[in-house]
């Protein structure tokens, strides 16, 4: 009897999740009439050009390039850059090290968006708005606490008879870094760059004050645009189409790499 | 050698503390000197004005709604979200395959992105083809039927339902962790081994999760206090405010109205009161119970 509520209370949890994300899958193949017909039910036959309307007339497509992109580079950059400051951080001795890996830190404490209005201002005089560009180095920037936090507790678990084995051989700082070291924490890199993949995929304040042109939106802010004029033409079954393109990559990206995921983002709850 | 270090730490350092302190650093400082003038971002003129920005925002009765509905969600979506993760955490831990596929699916509502989640609830709770009115229906229970998010309340509690099944899986995920940190000897040693009941729950689980509690209550303040994008995808701050929040106030301010002296107040005091906020919670939780064993 116990066993029986705990599973229906388990069963109640899981549907409340899947319903919702399996209806907006439903819906992004129906026709507009049969989406205010019967909401429950799915479509007679499947209106796959709701995602070809998407994609080209609503610009879903540019907007979801211009994603790839944005997060691609981001993650080209901020993953060499991270890497080298934390294997500074926990391997590289300096006078005062422990106060400026703080003041890093202190970056994952205070939300982005309270500096908005100066980053507005500095973007916009270093002629950065409104450029994908421009948006990059932003990204980066906001990054940096988050991967260097992880990132260096992946470098202080590496034996430092490593190194060493490497000076032996003659090799120089840096090249201990690249050839030895990097590879070693090439997981800690795959779980920083996933986390931060989902993170820049989503992120939605920061590029709704800094981008302007409809050619530059990404997806999380075209969408929301694509929002407000579906309910002038409401086009909705392209609208459910365009949710669903936004979401189902980070589902994937998700159930694929979850148990990483899980354990990274224990690993930042837990020590931060 | 000691020299050539230091180099080479310097060397490594610099790419992320540049990038870090010009688009970090810099903007913070600048939005605590920002608070003090005039601006409207165009002008070349900027007026210092003292803390009259300050002064206007306490002032600004929306203001003070903000955060009123900013700390009626920590309390009510907090609660909602910390006491139901707790349950379902203690109900996921046995071997079964319902418990299993609950773990798989219980964060993909974290990572479909807050946009997705607000767009997801807004068509939930459409007036027209929303699944919510066409379920209450169904089972008989036409006369909750309502615009949901055409009217104050509802429209609240639609953001509350929003964020507790956007934020939950974390929660959930962040107590199974606590709770296989408990050791196995006390469990034993209480006698209730094996148990997974009420009893358990209340005399083993629910006591020594004391550290994390204290970590998730942190987390739900600070996630509501950084809440945004969601309340303007789902409600835009609306139905005539009722569920405007700090930063989409702030937002406003700055990019519909220009004020951006006024919106670097307005973030000051944000950043103030976040701070002063997790701090109390430090306060609530300092005592811990079991005393530093069960960390």
């Amino acid at each position: 009897m116990k066993s029986f509520l705990t599973k229906s209370f388990l069963w109640v949890y899981i549907l409340s999740i899947l319903v919702p994300v399996g209806w907006v899958v439903m819906s992004s193949l129906k026709t507009g009439a049969d989406i205010f017909g019967n909401p429950w039910a799915p479509s007679a036959v499947p209106q796959f050009k709701n995602y070809a309307e998407a994609w080209s007339e609503a610009q879903i497509g540019t907007y979801f390039w211009n994603s790839v992109l944005v997060s691609g580079v981001t993650l080209a950059v901020l993953l060499p850059i991270s890497a080298m400051a934390a294997y500074v951080f926990a391997k590289v001795p300096f006078p005062g090290r422990r106060a400026v890996y703080t003041v890093v830190l202190g970056g994952m404490m205070f939300p982005n968006f309270l500096v908005i209005v100066p980053l507005f201002l500095l973007m916009r005089d270093l002629h950065m708005l409104d450029t994908l560009w421009g948006l990059i180095v932003i990204f980066v920037a906001f990054s940096l606490s988050f991967s260097i936090f992880v990132l260096t507790g992946f470098f202080e678990s590496v034996p430092d008879e490593l190194a060493e084995a490497g000076v032996l051989d003659g090799a120089s700082e840096a090249g201990i870094f690249w050839r030895i070291m990097l590879p070693v924490v090439r997981p800690g890199l795959l779980v920083v760059g996933i986390l931060n993949l989902i993170g820049l995929w989503n992120e939605y304040s920061l590029s709704l004050v800094l981008i302007q042109s409809p050619e530059n939106r990404t997806l999380p802010i075209g969408l929301a645009n694509l929002t407000m004029v579906q309910h002038y033409q409401s086009n909705w079954g392209a609208l459910f189409a365009a949710v669903t393109m936004t979401m189902l990559p980070m589902v994937a990206v998700y159930l694929l790499f979850r148990r990483r995921l899980e354990s990274a983002m224990l690993a930042g709850a837990l020590k931060g | 050698m000691r020299r050539s270090r230091a180099g080479f730490a310097l060397a490594f350092l610099s790419p992320a503390l540049i990038l870090y302190g010009v688009f970090v650093l810099w903007p913070l400082v600048q939005s605590v000197q920002l608070s003090f003038y005039r601006w409207r971002g165009v002008s070349v003129r900027r007026k210092f004005v003292g803390f009259d920005n300050f002064r206007e925002a306490f002032q600004d009765s929306i203001v003070g709604q903000s955060w009123l509905h900013a700390a009626s969600l920590v309390f009510i979506a907090g609660a909602v979200t910390i006491a139901l993760a707790l349950l379902i955490a203690h109900l996921v831990e046995g071997q079964s395959r319902v418990a299993d596929l609950a773990r798989r699916v219980m964060l993909i509502p974290h990572v479909i992105s807050l946009v997705a989640v607000g767009l997801i609830w807004s068509f939930l709770l459409n007036p027209t083809f929303g699944l919510v009115n066409a379920t209450l229906k169904a089972v008989n229970l036409g006369g909750l039927v309502q615009p949901w998010l055409a009217k104050p309340v509802p429209a609240f509690l639609a953001v509350v339902a929003a964020f507790v099944w956007y934020a939950i899986g974390f929660f959930i995920l962040l107590f199974t962790a606590g709770m296989r940190q408990i050791p196995e000897e006390v469990r034993e040693a209480s006698g209730l081994d094996g148990a997974s009941g009420w009893r358990a729950f209340s005399r083993i689980t629910w006591p020594l999760l004391w550290s994390v509690k204290r970590i998730a209550v942190t987390y739900v303040v600070i996630w509501i206090l950084n809440l945004f994008s969601l309340v303007k995808l789902l409600t835009e701050g609306g139905p005539d405010r009722a569920t405007e929040l700090p930063l989409t106030y702030l937002y406003e301010q700055m990019m519909g109205n220009g004020k951006f002296g006024y919106a670097s107040a307005l973030a000051v005091i944000n950043i103030i009161l976040a701070f002063a906020a997790s701090g109390f919670v430090l306060w609530i939780f300092r005592r811990d119970p079991t005393s530093g064993r069960a960390k």
